[in-house]
């Protein structure tokens, strides 16, 4: 008997088993109870409410979440380009400073990275209560370590021999450092830096459902009142905000600006973030006393870890990480293998757009419509997800592959989902993995999301533990979640770097 | 005696496994024009390194100007000026961005700031660069652009721009045609200095081509990471040659 050989395209393929304890579970809590509610749903979004009172609080609610994502995207980026010189090697080599500096640095950003900016946001608003800097802030955290890390990454590869010519002329440390960074941070400012913003528009999205403010907020307050031709006015202005932004970005292209120009703005970036920063830290100082006291009781702590089912939780969290990671990554090949032509592909666009739109809070709420809380429906709303941003990742790159070797197999008489296996796919199955395994460090800490939602794993705990202002069981919770996500990432790292 | 410039006593550098220097002794003084000359892997480069500061000896002293290296100040470390035999050019900067590079020992942060952004007022690069036979159009060119001979006159103009005491050069006739070769010899041993720039005085080049001997007056031939000879250049036998090839 053949043996089953294990290559990048099988692995992309094996994942999809984690659908059979997901059907079967979503199958067992199926009820109909909310397919009345669905439907109305569905059909709201060919109906959105359109009328004086509702353009003018979506206009005002996206001017808010504009606010919010673009200071959070202009201050993290300006601080990761710090962060991320300060955590590289080449930093320490030229002040000759000992490089255990660097790695508690970066033992520091890897924990604040690894939780997700809804963690952040919720601790933030339950000390210091709802308003805008929260959600600047709470984004910024983790953003700040996230943008550290890529430009890091950048300034790791600057070449040692271009290092020790620039440091041979002897100039002032400072000189030498701007001179050998600059190149770097600007190109990776070009490349990743403007892509950070549609993300950061995404979180505010997703963190006004909590409450923070902007549209995300209506969003949610359309749904509790179950509102759903309100909701799809605010989905379909969130939805237009976004098209326009990548569009914006993508017409922005820096090859064609003057170098001076853009030199001139990344100062004027510094500035005005270091202006927003000293705004925020003086708000946060002088106005909230109060609630750090509450931090103090740590120190006091009579935390008792068997008071709740904290490995559950744990395993819980580790499971519904595994499960949706198989979905993200098996999903959009199959759904392509198996409606190979133009309509399916269309089908797979659509949903994969409406997948990336609806944020997964708001996403599982609709799921719970007809089936209960469980790690399945948790697994299946992160899931699809995170596979509509693979798809269009995956669809993209095989667009732009030659198609050479797939109209030789299929002159060859293959057929025609053979010929798109291996005459395309096969390319493609390497860097999509790549991809993957990056897309599975930020499915580890959106888990906390869905667990905060869908009542599993160790968001549920954090919630709970939020309103009863446990403090030391915070803690606790953070540091399982952030194991969880460096475990995860040191993992994938090495996955990462086995197949590039 | 005269206090040489630069001085190595008993320098050894070991690299993973090999010797690459074995107890150097070297003492270069103010005006010489040293050629250094030997087969590939006899440790030229590794002795460059070692007289910039860039490669710290496992044993032995270097001193310039009569102070160990390491109790150097970055403006006294600033008096030696290296051309690198791979350029060590910033990639993605402009061809005069990198030639103002060389006055980062000089000039203050708010210089390389100015250099970055492309807004620096200053002219000096453009002179070294004329003189270094740089045509005008490519000044902003990203030197991803330019070509290999245009790569190493940048070098060469980075490196003379520095203002230097002292010369450490690497095969800095590479990718040049005779005619430029012959040019740039004569610049950096200052035998035909027709322009107002500033040449170091004191210079220590590494050759391949012996046929560019002449002008030299000190040669220095290597092995195996020791010093086989160390002679005047009207000194030079046909024998010591035969002794490093």
């Amino acid at each position: 008997m053949n043996k089953l050989k294990l290559n990048s395209s099988s692995i992309t393929f094996l994942p999809i088993i984690v659908f059979i304890p997901i059907a079967y579970e979503l199958f067992i809590n199926f009820h109909i109870g909310g397919i009345e509610l669905f439907k109305e749903f569905i059909i709201s979004a060919l109906n959105p409410k359109i009328n004086n009172e509702i353009i003018f609080t979506l206009v005002k609610r996206l001017n808010e979440t504009i606010f919010i994502a673009f200071f959070s995207w202009l201050i993290s980026i300006i601080f990761g380009v710090i962060f991320g010189i300060l955590s590289s090697e080449i930093f320490y080599k030229i002040l000759n400073l000992p490089i255990f500096l660097k790695r508690f640095l970066n033992l520091f950003l890897t924990f604040i990275r690894s939780i997700h900016e809804i963690i952040w946001g919720l601790i933030l608003m339950q000390i210091y209560g709802l308003n805008f800097s929260i959600g600047i802030i709470a984004i910024c955290i983790p953003y700040v370590a996230i943008n550290a890390k890529v430009f890091s990454e950048q300034i790791e590869n600057i070449n040692l021999k271009t290092i020790e010519s620039i440091k041979q002329i002897n100039g002032i440390k400072s000189s030498t450092l701007i001179t050998l960074v600059w190149t770097p941070v600007i190109e990776t400012f070009k490349n990743f830096g403007l892509y950070r913003l549609e993300c950061a528009i995404r979180s505010t999205a997703v963190l006004g459902l909590f409450g923070v403010g902007g549209i995300g907020t209506s969003i949610f307050l359309s749904f509790q009142t179950l509102n759903f031709r309100e909701l799809w006015t605010y989905l379909w202005g969130l939805a237009i905000l976004i098209i326009i932004s990548k569009e914006l970005l993508k017409n922005f292209n820096l090859s064609n600006i003057s170098k001076k120009f853009l030199n001139s703005f990344v100062i004027a970036l510094f500035s005005i973030s270091i202006f927003s920063l000293s705004y925020f830290v003086y708000y946060i100082f002088n106005k909230n006393e109060i609630p750090f006291i509450s931090i103090n009781n740590l120190l006091i702590s009579n935390f008792n870890f068997i008071s709740y089912d904290f490995l559950k939780l744990l395993f819980e969290t580790i499971v519904l990480y595994l499960l949706s990671t198989g979905i993200a990554i098996s999903f959009p090949p199959i759904f392509i293998l198996i409606l190979n032509n133009k309509i399916g592909i269309t089908i797979i666009r659509l949903i994969s757009f409406l997948f990336r739109l609806i944020p997964p809070p708001v996403l599982i709420l609709i799921l719970l419509m007809f089936n209960d809380p469980s790690i399945s429906l948790a697994a299946i709303t992160l899931g699809l997800h995170n596979a509509a941003i693979t798809s269009k990742l995956l669809l993209a790159n095989l667009h732009n592959q030659d198609n050479k070797q797939y109209i030789a197999l299929k002159s060859l008489g293959a057929a025609k989902r053979s010929s798109w296996l291996f005459g395309l796919f096969v390319k493609q199955a390497n860097s999509y993995l790549a991809y993957c395994a990056y897309r599975s460090d930020i499915i580890i800490r959106e888990t906390a999301i869905l667990g905060v939602i869908g009542s599993v794993g160790l968001g549920w705990q954090l919630q709970e533990s939020l309103s009863s202002f446990a403090w030391e069981e915070v803690l606790v919770i953070l540091i399982a979640y952030s194991s969880i996500a460096i475990i995860g990432e040191l993992i994938n790292g090495k996955i990462k770097s086995n197949l590039t | 005696m005269i206090n040489p410039l630069l001085e190595l006593k008993e320098v050894s550098y070991k690299n993973k496994n090999d010797f690459t220097l074995n107890k150097v002794s070297l003492r270069i003084k103010s005006g010489e024009k040293i050629a250094l000359i030997g087969k590939s892997g006899a440790g030229k480069t590794t002795l460059i390194s070692i007289l910039n500061g860039t490669l710290k000896p496992n044993k032995g002293i270097v001193k310039l100007f009569g102070t160990e290296f390491d109790k150097l100040n970055l403006y006294q470390k600033s008096k030696i000026s290296t051309i690198w035999q791979d350029l060590r050019l910033i990639e993605d900067l402009s061809a005069e961005q990198n030639v103002n590079c060389g006055l980062l020992g000089k000039q203050s942060f708010l210089f390389a700031f100015k250099n970055l952004l492309n807004i620096s007022s200053f002219n000096k690069a453009h002179q070294y660069m004329k003189v270094c036979h740089l045509k005008k159009s490519i000044f902003s060119k990203n030197i991803r652009k330019i070509s290999g001979g245009q790569k190493q006159r940048l070098a060469i103009a980075r490196a003379l721009i520095q203002e230097s005491d002292i010369l450490l050069a690497d095969e800095p006739f590479n990718n040049l045609d005779p005619k430029l070769t012959s040019y740039f010899k004569n610049l950096l041993l200052i035998t035909k200095n027709k322009t107002k720039i500033k040449v170091p005085n004191t210079t220590l080049i590494s050759l391949h081509r012996l046929d560019l001997l002449d002008g030299f007056n000190r040669i220095i031939g290597m092995k195996n990471g020791e010093i086989l000879f160390d002679i005047e250049k009207t000194k030079l036998k046909k024998y010591h040659l035969n002794e490093i090839y």
